[in-house]
C-alpha cells in the first residue's frame, strides 16, 4: 500500500496540504475482508475450505483449511484385512483409483517378495494409464469451468472420458473404483472384444486431444487468464515437495516412471514432459497436461502390441490346448502369462516389515508406508499423497492474486480433496 | 487362475462421435424454436389483435348507423387501443423468457454433444414451464441480517425497467403500426438506454442488502462493469443516432428499409394505416408497398454506399469532389460501421452480464454473485430480467444496426412481396365467392360453420333479435383477417423475429465457446481499448459523413 513507503514523519508542509494529503491516505487505505471460500463453494472440488484475507479484489493472505473429508484411511487399514483394505483405498484419489491400488499393491508385494507376471503388469501399466487420461480429462474439462467456460468445453473431454470408463467398467465392473489391481496381480483378463476397443479409442483419441487444443490452447481468452498466472519456480515448487505434472511444468524432469523405472515402464518407449522457460505458470501445468495426455496414449498403444499372451481372444486359443488348467508350471495358465500370483481371500497375510515404494500418480508421487507385522492387517499405514503437498504451495502462489485468479490457480494444481484429506 | 470370459457390453465405448445424430438433435432444436415462437406470438398477437383490432371493430361496426352511438364508443375504443402496448409486452416477456431459457439449454446442448432437457412434456418442451412453477412455489428465504426493503426491491428494480425500455421497440419492429404509435418516443433510443441502465442499481441493491461477501463482491463488480462498458456502448449507439438523423427508433428502422429521399416512406405508412377492408382486395387508392431497400441499407454497413448510385442524391450534391472520394468515403463507413456493431455487441454482451462477461455472477468464483441469497420467485424475477434484458438488447442491434424488419434482399419476403401475396389470397377467396359474409367464411369450415348457419337460421325463423343479425352480418370476415394481418407488419414480424433470434443464438454461441475474462482484464479492456475505439470512430464517422453528405 502506498502508506508502506511514506516515511516516518511526515515533511513539514502547510496544514492544508498536510491534511488532504492524510486524507487521501485514508482514503486509499481500505479495510481487509475475511471471506470464506468453501467448504461449500461450488468451485472447490469438493470441501476445501480457503480462508481468505482480501484487500478489494487482492488476494493477501490464503490459509487452506483441510480435513473436512477426513475418513481414517490410515486408521482403518488398522481395523480391515489386507483384502478389504485393498478394496477400500481406491477411494482415497476417486478419480485415479489404479494408482492407489497400485501403490499398496507394490509396497506389498515388495514386502511380500512377489514376482508379478509380465501379463499382469502390462495390464496394470494399460489401466493405469488410462486411468490417468480419465483423470485428465476430467481435470481438463473442470479446469476450463473453472475459468468460466461453464457450458461449452468442458463435455467435449467428458464424452472421451466416458469412452475409457465404459472399457474400465467392462474389465473391473466398476466405472471409478475399481479394486482392479491386487496384491499379487490383477483381478481379471479383459473380456473378449476388450483390446479391440481399445486399440479403436487409442487410434481415435489424437485427433480428440487435437480437437481440444484447437479450442483452448490458443483462445485469446484463456491466454489471458492462464499466462503469468500461479508462477511456480522450480525452487519454490521442489521446496514444497511438488510432484507430478505440476514439477515437470516448472522444469524439473521427475518422473518416477523414469526415474525410478518400475513394473514394465523400461521396456516402454516414451517421454517425460517437462517444460523449461514456458512460464512455469498455470498455463505450462496445462500444455503438460494435455502432452501427458498424449504420452500416455502412446504408452498403452505400445503395450497393446507388446502383452505377452496378446489380446483375451489369442490368450483363449492358446488355452484351449490345456484346456485352461490353471496350473503355475502350464505355459499358458503359468508363467509370465498368469494374472495372479497370490490366492486372494480374507486371509492375505503380508510378511512383517517396512517400506515405502511409491508410483507415478497423474497428480504425482502417490505411495504408501507400510508397517506389517506379518498378521493379515496392517501395523500401520502412512499415505504420501501427491494433492497434499501440492495443495500445500497454493498459499504462496495466491498472494496478490486477484480473486478471479483462486480458481484459475487451485484449479491448475489439479487438487482432489479425499486424497489431502484421507 | 480362471479367466473371466465374457464380451464387451454393446452400450460400450461407440467411438465414432459425429454422425446422423447430431442432425437429429439439429432437427429437434429447430422444432423447438418454431413451435415456441408460435407459443410466443400467437397469444401476443391475437391478444393484440383481438383488444386492438377485433373489439374496437366490433363495436363501432355494431354502432355504425348512429353518430351519438360512434361518439359514445369511441372513448372506450381509445382506451382500449392504448393498453394494447402494454398487453402485448406484459404477455410477451414471460414466454419469451421461457422461451430464451429452454432455447439456451436446448442449444448448450447442441453444442456439447448433449441432449439437453427432452423430458418434460412433448420432448422437452414444457420444461420451463415446469422451472417457473417450481420457483413460483418455491420458499422465498430472506437471509438473517439482510435488508429487507433492498432485498425485496432489488428484483422489482432489476426487471421493471426492462419492460419499460421495451416499449418504444414495439414501434420500431412494427413501422410504426397504428396500435403501437403511443410506443413511439421522440427520445427514443436514448430512453431505452436510460431504462437499461437502470438494472446496475438494481444489482448493487441486491449484493449490498443480502449480507453476503459474494453477493457484496458480485453487486460491486456489476457497478464497475456497467460503468465501463455503457460508454462505449452508447458512443457506438449515439454515432448510429448521428448517421440517422434522429434519436427516434421507428424511424432508425424505417430509414433502413426503404430508399431514402424517395416518396418510398410515405408509401410504407400508407400501406401500414390502410384500411382493413383493402388489405386482400385492391384498392386503387392504395399505394403500391415499397421493396425492400436489402442489406446495403442497414446501418450494419453505413447506410450508404448504395445512395451512391441513386440519382437524388447524387444529383442533389454538386460539390467539386468527385464521386470516386464518396465511394471511398462510404466503404470506409460501412467499415466503421461493422465495428460499431463489434462494438456495440461487445458493450451490450457485458451490460447483461453474459459470458465472456458474466463477472458479477462468476459462478467459480463468486458462488453465484448478487443472486446467490435470492429464492424461490425473488430469484425466478432476476433469471426472467436477464433473458429479457438478453432479447432487448439483441431487438436494439437489431433495429440499430441490422435495419429493423427490412429484408437483405429487396423482392424477397418484404412488403411488396407480401402485399402481392395477399391480394392474391383475396382475389382467391373473392372468386370462391366467400368475401360476402361471416356465414360463408365460418362455412368453409365444414362443423363450425354447419353450426352457425344453423343458429343463424333458428334466429331468423323465431324472429328473435334482428339486431344480432344485422351486427353479424356486417362484419365482412376478410375484413377481419385484414385487421389482422398487413403486409408491412408481416414482412416486418417475420425478418424482426429471424434476427433478434439469431442474435440470441449467437450469444447462446458464445457462452457454449468461451471462458470469462478477470475483472481487470475486463476493465482494461473496457476503457483502454473499446472507449478509445468508439470514440475515434464516432470522429471518423462524423468527417465521412460530411464527404458523402446524405
Amino acid at each position: 500500500m502506498a502508506t508502506e513507503n511514506l516515511p516516518e514523519t511526515a515533511p513539514q508542509l502547510p496544514s492544508f496540504v498536510r491534511s488532504t494529503q492524510y486524507a487521501e491516505d485514508a482514503q486509499l487505505k481500505t479495510d481487509e475482508m475475511i471471506i470464506n471460500m468453501g467448504p461449500q463453494h461450488p468451485a472447490t472440488h469438493g470441501v476445501l475450505r480457503l480462508l481468505l484475507t482480501l484487500d478489494g479484489e487482492i488476494v493477501r493472505h490464503t490459509e487452506p483449511v483441510v480435513g473436512h473429508l477426513h475418513r481414517a484411511q490410515e486408521w482403518q487399514a488398522q481395523n480391515r484385512t489386507w483384502y478389504q483394505y485393498q478394496a477400500l483405498i481406491d477411494r482415497v484419489d476417486y478419480l485415479s483409483g489404479m494408482f492407489t491400488s497400485w501403490a499398496l499393491a507394490r509396497t506389498c508385494e515388495e514386502l511380500d517378495g512377489l514376482k508379478i507376471p509380465k501379463r499382469a503388469e502390462y495390464l496394470r501399466v494399460i489401466m493405469s494409464e488410462m486411468n490417468r487420461i480419465t483423470s485428465h480429462l476430467l481435470w481438463l474439462g473442470t479446469y476450463l469451468i473453472d475459468l468460466g467456460a461453464m457450458f461449452g468445453f468442458p463435455f467435449y473431454p467428458f464424452r472421451d472420458r466416458e469412452k475409457l470408463l465404459d472399457l474400465l467398467e467392462a474389465v473391473s465392473g466398476q466405472r471409478m473404483m475399481f479394486n482392479y489391481i491386487r496384491i499379487g496381480g490383477v483381478q481379471s483378463n479383459p473380456p473378449l472384444g476388450w483390446f479391440d476397443k481399445l486399440k479403436e479409442f487409442v487410434d481415435t483419441f489424437p485427433s480428440c486431444i487435437d480437437d481440444y487444443e484447437a479450442i483452448v490452447t490458443e483462445n485469446p481468452i484463456f491466454l489471458k487468464r492462464t499466462k503469468g498466472v500461479g508462477v511456480m519456480s522450480k525452487e519454490l515448487a521442489m521446496s514444497y515437495g511438488v510432484t507430478g505434472p505440476c514439477l515437470r511444468a516448472s522444469g524439473v524432469p521427475f518422473d518416477l516412471r523414469k526415474d525410478r523405472p518400475y513394473s514394465v515402464y523400461p521396456e516402454i518407449d516414451f517421454k517425460v514432459i517437462s517444460l523449461t522457460g514456458q512460464g512455469d505458470d498455470t498455463w505450462a501445468r496445462y500444455i503438460c497436461r494435455v502432452a501427458e495426455l498424449r504420452e500416455s496414449n502412446e504408452i498403452i498403444r505400445q503395450c497393446i502390441e507388446k502383452i505377452p499372451g496378446g489380446t483375451t481372444e489369442e490368450l483363449r486359443k492358446k488355452r484351449e490346448e490345456c484346456k485352461a488348467c490353471g496350473k503355475a508350471d502350464c505355459a499358458n495358465c503359468g508363467g509370465d502369462l498368469a494374472i495372479m500370483v497370490k490366492k486372494q481371500n480374507s486371509g492375505i497375510r503380508i510378511k512383517a516389515g517396512e517400506g515405502f515404494v511409491p508410483v507415478e500418480s497423474p497428480r504425482g508421487v502417490l505411495g504408501t508406508y507400510i508397517t506389517s507385522n506379518g498378521t493379515d492387517k496392517a501395523a500401520r499405514i502412512a499415505w504420501r499423497n501427491p494433492s497434499f503437498s501440492n495443495l500445500s504451495v497454493l498459499p504462496e502462489l495466491l498472494v496478490g492474486a486477484p480473486i478471479a485468479d483462486i480458481m484459475s490457480v487451485f484449479g491448475s494444481i489439479d487438487v482432489i480433496l479425499p486424497d489431502v484429506d484421507r | 487362475m480362471t479367466t473371466s470370459i465374457a464380451s464387451v457390453p454393446k452400450s460400450s465405448a461407440s467411438v465414432t462421435s459425429t454422425g446422423p445424430g447430431n442432425w437429429v438433435e439439429v432437427a429437434k432444436f429447430i422444432r423447438l424454436c418454431a413451435i415456441w415462437i408460435g407459443l410466443i406470438f400467437g397469444p401476443v398477437w391475437m391478444v393484440s389483435w383481438g383488444v386492438g383490432e377485433l373489439i374496437p371493430y366490433l363495436l363501432i361496426q355494431s354502432v355504425a348507423q348512429s353518430p351519438e352511438g360512434l361518439a359514445q364508443v369511441q372513448p372506450l375504443v381509445d382506451t382500449l387501443q392504448f393498453f394494447v402496448p402494454l398487453l402485448a409486452v406484459m404477455i410477451f416477456i414471460p414466454i419469451n423468457a421461457m422461451f430464451m431459457v429452454l432455447c439456451e439449454r436446448r442449444g448448450l446442448a447442441l453444442f456439447t454433444v448433449r441432449k439437453g432437457p427432452n423430458r418434460v412434456g412433448f420432448d422437452g418442451l414444457a420444461q420451463t414451464f415446469a422451472d417457473a412453477l417450481k420457483l413460483l412455489f418455491k420458499e422465498d428465504i430472506t437471509p438473517k441480517g439482510a435488508d429487507i426493503l433492498l432485498f425485496t426491491l432489488a428484483p422489482i428494480v432489476f426487471f421493471a425497467p426492462s419492460i419499460f425500455g421495451a416499449v418504444p421497440l414495439l414501434s420500431a419492429v412494427t413501422y410504426n403500426h397504428p396500435l403501437f404509435l403511443t410506443c413511439n418516443l421522440p427520445t427514443g433510443i436514448f430512453y431505452v438506454l436510460a431504462m437499461g441502465s437502470i438494472p446496475v442499481v438494481a444489482l448493487v441493491m441486491a449484493g449490498w442488502s443480502s449480507n453476503n461477501k459474494y453477493s457484496l463482491v458480485g453487486g460491486l463488480r456489476s457497478a464497475a462493469q456497467a460503468i465501463s462498458y455503457e460508454i462505449p456502448l452508447v458512443l457506438s449507439l449515439i454515432t448510429v443516432c448521428f448517421l440517422m438523423g434522429t434519436l427516434n427508433v421507428a424511424d432508425i428502422g424505417a430509414n433502413q428499409s426503404v430508399h431514402r429521399g424517395t416518396d418510398e416512406l410515405k408509401r410504407l405508412e400508407a400501406v401500414q394505416s390502410v384500411p382493413p377492408q383493402f388489405v386482400f382486395v385492391k384498392n386503387p387508392e392504395t399505394p403500391e408497398a415499397p421493396k425492400s431497400a436489402g442489406i446495403l441499407h442497414w446501418n450494419m454497413l453505413g447506410n450508404v454506399p448504395f445512395h451512391l448510385s441513386e440519382p437524388q442524391i447524387a444529383g442533389a450534391t454538386e460539390s467539386g469532389e468527385s464521386s470516386t472520394s464518396r465511394l471511398l468515403a462510404g466503404l470506409a463507413l460501412a467499415l466503421c460501421s461493422i465495428a460499431l456493431l463489434g462494438i456495440y455487441m461487445t458493450g451490450a454482451c457485458a451490460e447483461i452480464n453474459r459470458i465472456p462477461f458474466d463477472l458479477p455472477e462468476a459462478e467459480s468464483e463468486l458462488v453465484s454473485g448478487y443472486n446467490t441469497e435470492y429464492s424461490g420467485i425473488k430469484f425466478a424475477i432476476f433469471f426472467l430480467a436477464e433473458f429479457t434484458n438478453l432479447f432487448i438488447v439483441s431487438t436494439v442491434a437489431t433495429v440499430m444496426f441490422l435495419g429493423g424488419g427490412s429484408s437483405p434482399i429487396p423482392g424477397l419476403l418484404d412488403p411488396y412481396f407480401f402485399q402481392q401475396v395477399f391480394y392474391g389470397i383475396g382475389s382467391v377467396l373473392g372468386n370462391l365467392g366467400l368475401n360476402t359474409g361471416i356465414w360463408t367464411i365460418l362455412g368453409t369450415v365444414p362443423l363450425l360453420g354447419g353450426l352457425l348457419s344453423w343458429i343463424g337460421s333458428v334466429l331468423v325463423n323465431l324472429g328473435l333479435n334482428p339486431g344480432i343479425l344485422t351486427f353479424f352480418g356486417s362484419i365482412n370476415p376478410v375484413t377481419i383477417l385484414g385487421t389482422m394481418l398487413n403486409p408491412v407488419t408481416f414482412s416486418g414480424w417475420l425478418w424482426v423475429v429471424a434476427k433478434v433470434y439469431g442474435f440470441v443464438f449467437l450469444a447462446i454461441l458464445v457462452r457454449g465457446t468461451l471462458p470469462r475474462f478477470r475483472i481487470d482484464q475486463l476493465l482494461n479492456f473496457g476503457w483502454k481499448r473499446l472507449i478509445p475505439i468508439s470514440l475515434i470512430l464516432f470522429l471518423v464517422v462524423t468527417f465521412l459523413k460530411e464527404i458523402i453528405r446524405v
